[in-house]
């Protein structure tokens, strides 16, 4: 197809602002689908997905429109991920397009997510198209937004387009205004095949599929195709694209934008932001902006039933075969067994698998607290990585703790400052920048050390602001900092599982309120139990769990035997779902207590 | 000799703290269900003679006098051996006592639950330490002088002041037979589903700590040894050679049957129960099914353990018992909560307040 009709853009917006219902509405208008097909929200097809209201994995969707002027395009509608973990994969869908619809709703504004998300889009050089969304609410007040828009992103929003995705109001013009305002693909089809990869997963019959906008050049049916990370070649087996179904094609040409598989068989080989080239004759160079990517959150996975250790294992290889950000590797905790350390983006990214072994492989789990990868200077100069509590080396012999720092940008309401404020000095925050953005809302931005987000960082935002916060990050390097391991001692004896690094100054305050929520966690055992939290020999706090004094079944009524029988199974059921450490019952959630240390929240 | 226990599963209210099939319903069901059990016990074959009867509820001290007197006029073997009615205090006067009396009740259970005005209201009851003292005169004027008085430990409110008020009363009515349970709190009542949830309705956020409960509990225990009614059961106190006859079987394993919805029986072999809720089994009766929805062989093996050990004076293991749980006995004998003389094993002190503990590790299925 000549580019001149093509047009290749994705959707920016905040959780709940309504993308998918316009990406649905968009399908419906250009009749990709009729409305009697239409299931609700077609594309996020994960169950995850649709429960949590966010899409997980990018997809690309092929609309055919005639346009006022006469002409079909060709529109690419690019589906990015909607959640902080996953900028990396945001930032390559955009880079598979030319434009981006910026979804803004009508009443609550612009928040952090779509504004780091329109930032990433103007980088890579983005014509943005601004859509006020959900007019036809009576709390819309699109002249605000509009004001905002212009304030905070220094986009001139006078032609912003109008519209309600749900009532199909506007989707018309948001139609013409891609036409019209979003510029052409630019590749040339006879330069060397180069062809960007923006998603890829693993099918069990097809291996690995990828998504892929061909920048350059044309792929075929049957070419010999080299990945460039890698490079290894491979040949394609089949080609074609989303309408939103499957449609097998014989060819991919500079601009357009469709899957293929060729028999590759581990996801690894198909990273997202490598560049395909043709294995014959080659580009001279890669597409830019690729890097292999790196998880930044680390948390132990074990099956609460040791001898389910060989299915989590078979379940973890069988998810990495879809999940190139998620890695593993074995460990072993004295308290929890043989289990995994695992790598996640971020928080969500660890929720998603953790939810996913849970539901699909039908395995109890045990999270450990999530942490972060520190770089440890040894006295003798040797630097490690260390992302696992108990291989943290041993104090006399640390030089230097370096832990990962973040830029991360906060938009909410005035009313809510002081105590985010608050919040953000208590994460070690420095503040960066602190903007008053129109409309009663400020903008801000901090740098803060990443370990102090995967604690509870989001719950606490959220309480803080009653919701009417939102949250952006990304990576910002590592800064020195005083951090210390903080173990924790149940009835003498140290549970490795529940260790965590902590800066040295909140070690006693953290150490007092983990100890706190453990013994609302640990139930009543036949005996006291002391449960005490320790820097090295140092107990920094101490409670006690009093012996369970009385566990007894009242009446026999009517001699009811079966009645009897059943409460006390119940009760040795319950026992089972526990984890025997030494002579102490624990369960489950406190291993998670860790998680909640700081929000003193007392549930 | 086998008992009988029949059930009248209604009320004039649900107490806050009941956790069984029991409750409110409309008049016209209360009088199908009555000509239903009329109709269970005619068609009963009567393989053996029961020497007890229990009529338990609900209340069934409201039933009507006519049917109380039919149906009991329908179970052979009477004068029975012991004959227990549960009660309601303050529902009874002179001639429902008499009446009682003339079908051959000998035995009233008492529901107090609480001497203390305060606590008994907040549970739903409206009685009074002087109606209790009236009722127990009233029951004696009319020859029936074996009482048991019900009391629960951990009600909302409760001190251990108000206890020994409660416990006072029971030295002044001098009852052959005390029945002391703590609260249990669970999702089946409205006050234990009222604590799971901190709420505070019925009283719960005064509800006393576990700690506080199993206090006032062993206060109790040691209160009525002092008063010649000592523990034979967990939960059953008794003067000696007054224990309650037919809740004893239960404990010994002893063959019963039961009439009524979600009664029990057990024929030595097998243990059975009729359907849960009046409605049923009204239904079922009214249309010639049986009442009976379940049967299965009983455990004896786990049985005579987690039942057994209920009664304070033990349990006798046999060597095949040593093999299957000699492990646990031995466990719980060197951690306190099970005592032997080398031949029996008994519940220690410490160990009736942990039974469950204990009779769990009897359950292998």
């Amino acid at each position: 197809m000549d580019p001149a009709f093509i047009r290749n853009f994705s959707i920016i917006a905040h959780i709940d602002h309504g993308k998918s219902t316009l990406a649905d509405r968009l399908l419906e208008v250009t009749g990709a689908l009729s409305a009697r097909e239409m299931m609700e929200q077609v594309l996020d097809s994960m169950d995850l997905e649709r429960e949590r209201g966010i899409t997980i994995k990018a997809h690309a969707v092929r609309l055919n429109y005639k346009a006022q002027n006469g002409s079909t395009y060709q529109l690419n509608l690019i589906d990015t991920p909607g959640h902080v973990d996953f900028t990396y994969e945001v930032s390559r869908s955009l880079q598979a397009c030319e434009g981006a619809l910026l979804v803004v709703d009508a009443s609550q504004g612009v928040e952090a997510q779509t504004l780091a998300n329109t930032y990433l889009a103007l980088h890579h050089n983005l014509e943005i198209v601004p859509v006020i969304n959900k007019i036809d609410l009576p709390s819309a007040e699109p002249d605000r937004i509009r004001e905002q828009i212009e304030h905070v992103i220094g986009l001139p929003a006078d032609d912003a387009v109008l519209a309600s995705a749900k009532s199909g109001l506007g989707v018309t013009d948001i139609l013409e205004a891609i036409v019209q305002r979003i510029p052409p693909p630019k590749g040339s089809p006879d330069a060397p095949l180069r062809a960007l990869i923006f998603d890829s997963w693993f099918d069990p019959y097809r291996g690995v599929i990828i998504l892929a906008r061909v920048i350059d050049g044309r792929l075929k049916m049957r070419q010999k195709i080299r990945l460039w990370a890698n490079g290894r070649s491979f040949e394609v087996e089949g080609l074609g694209y989303q309408s939103p179904k499957a449609i097998p094609c014989d060819e991919l040409a500079a601009g357009e934008v469709g899957f293929l598989f060729a028999n590759i068989k581990t996801i690894s080989d198909a990273q997202i932001g490598d560049t395909i080239t043709d294995d014959q004759n080659p580009a001279s160079e890669p597409l830019p902006g690729f890097e292999a990517i790196k998880p930044m959150v680390f948390a132990g996975l074990y099956p609460v039933e040791s001898h389910e250790h060989g299915l989590l294992r078979d379940a973890l290889e069988k998810l990495r075969l879809n999940d190139s950000a998620f890695n593993f590797e074995p460990e072993n905790s004295a308290a929890l067994g043989f289990g995994f350390r695992c790598g996640f983006l971020g928080l969500l990214h660890l929720e998603i698998v953790q939810e996913r072994l849970e539901r699909e492989f039908d395995i109890d789990l045990i999270t450990t607290a999530p942490g972060v990868r520190y770089r440890v200077t040894r006295t003798n100069g040797d630097v490690v990585e260390v992302d696992n509590p108990t291989k943290w080396p041993d104090p006399s012999d640390i030089r230097q703790i370096e832990e990962p720092i973040i830029d991360a940008t906060v938009i909410t309401r005035e009313e809510y400052l002081g105590e985010i404020l608050k919040l953000l000095e208590e994460k070690r925050g420095n503040q960066k920048k602190f903007e008053y953005i129109g409309g009663g809302r400020v903008l801000l931005l901090y740098e803060l050390p990443l370990n102090e987000i995967v604690l509870d960082f989001y719950d606490r935002l959220k309480s803080a602001s009653r919701g009417y916060a939102s949250l952006d990050y990304h990576l910002a390097g590592h800064r020195v900092s005083p951090m210390v391991k903080l173990d924790v001692l149940v009835a003498g004896d140290p549970i490795d599982a529940l260790s965590i690094i902590v800066h040295k100054e909140f070690a006693h305050d953290r150490g007092k309120a983990l100890i706190e929520r453990l013994r609302k966690l640990i139930p009543r055992q036949m005996f006291e139990v002391a449960l005490q939290a320790a820097i090295g020999n140092k107990i920094v706090a101490r409670e006690n769990i009093p012996a369970m004094r009385k566990n007894v079944l009242a009446k026999c009524y009517g001699g009811d035997i079966s009645r009897k029988r059943k409460l006390l199974e119940k009760q040795k059921e319950g026992k089972k779902r526990m984890k025997r450490v030494g002579r102490v019952e624990i369960p489950q959630e406190a291993f998670l207590a860790v998680l909640k240390v700081t929000s003193g929240d007392e549930n | 000799m086998p008992g009988v226990y029949i059930s009248f599963p209604f009320c004039a209210q649900k107490c806050t703290f009941c956790n069984f099939a029991s409750g409110v319903a409309p008049r016209e069901l209360e009088a199908r269900y009555l000509r239903a059990l009329e109709q269970e016990i005619a068609g009963h074959p009567w393989p053996w003679t029961p020497d007890t009867v229990y009529i338990g509820g609900g209340t069934p001290s409201r039933m009507p006098l006519d049917a109380l007197s039919r149906i009991l006029g329908a179970i052979p073997g009477r004068p029975w051996r012991e004959a227990t009615l549960e009660a309601a205090p303050g529902s009874i006067t002179p001639e429902a006592a008499r009446a009682w009396h003339d079908a051959g009740i000998d035995r009233v259970s008492l529901g107090v639950q609480s001497f203390v005005t305060r606590e008994a209201a907040r549970t739903g009851r409206k009685h009074t330490a002087a109606t209790v003292a009236a009722d127990v005169a009233t029951l004696r004027a009319a020859g029936i002088a074996n009482h048991n008085i019900d009391l629960i430990a951990g009600l909302p409110g409760q001190t251990p002041a108000s206890w020994s008020e409660s416990l006072d009363w029971v030295e002044r009515l001098a009852p052959a037979h005390v029945s002391v349970y703590m609260l249990e709190v669970d999702q089946d009542s409205r006050l234990g589903l009222e604590i799971l949830n901190n709420g505070a309705r019925y009283g719960a956020a005064d509800a006393p700590s576990d700690e506080l409960t199993a206090d006032l509990y062993e206060t109790a225990v040691d209160r009525l040894a002092a008063l010649g009614i000592p523990r034979y059961e967990i939960s059953n106190f008794a003067r000696p050679g007054l224990e309650s006859v037919h809740n004893l079987k239960y404990w010994r394993l002893e063959p019963y049957t039961g009439f009524g919805a979600d009664a029990h029986s057990f024929d030595g072999v097998l243990r059975s129960e009729n359907v849960e809720t009046a409605e049923e089994y009204v239904r079922r009766v009214e249309s010639g099914q049986p009442a009976r929805q379940s049967e299965a062989p009983a455990n004896r093996d786990e049985e005579r353990f987690f039942v057994g050990l209920r009664l304070m004076r033990g349990v006798t293991p046999e060597p095949a018992d040593w093999a299957r749980f000699g492990a646990p006995i031995n466990r719980f004998i060197d951690n306190g909560l099970l005592e032997s003389d080398g031949a029996t094993i008994k519940l220690t002190r410490a160990g009736v307040l942990l039974s469950n503990e204990v009779f769990s590790e009897f359950i292998l299925t």
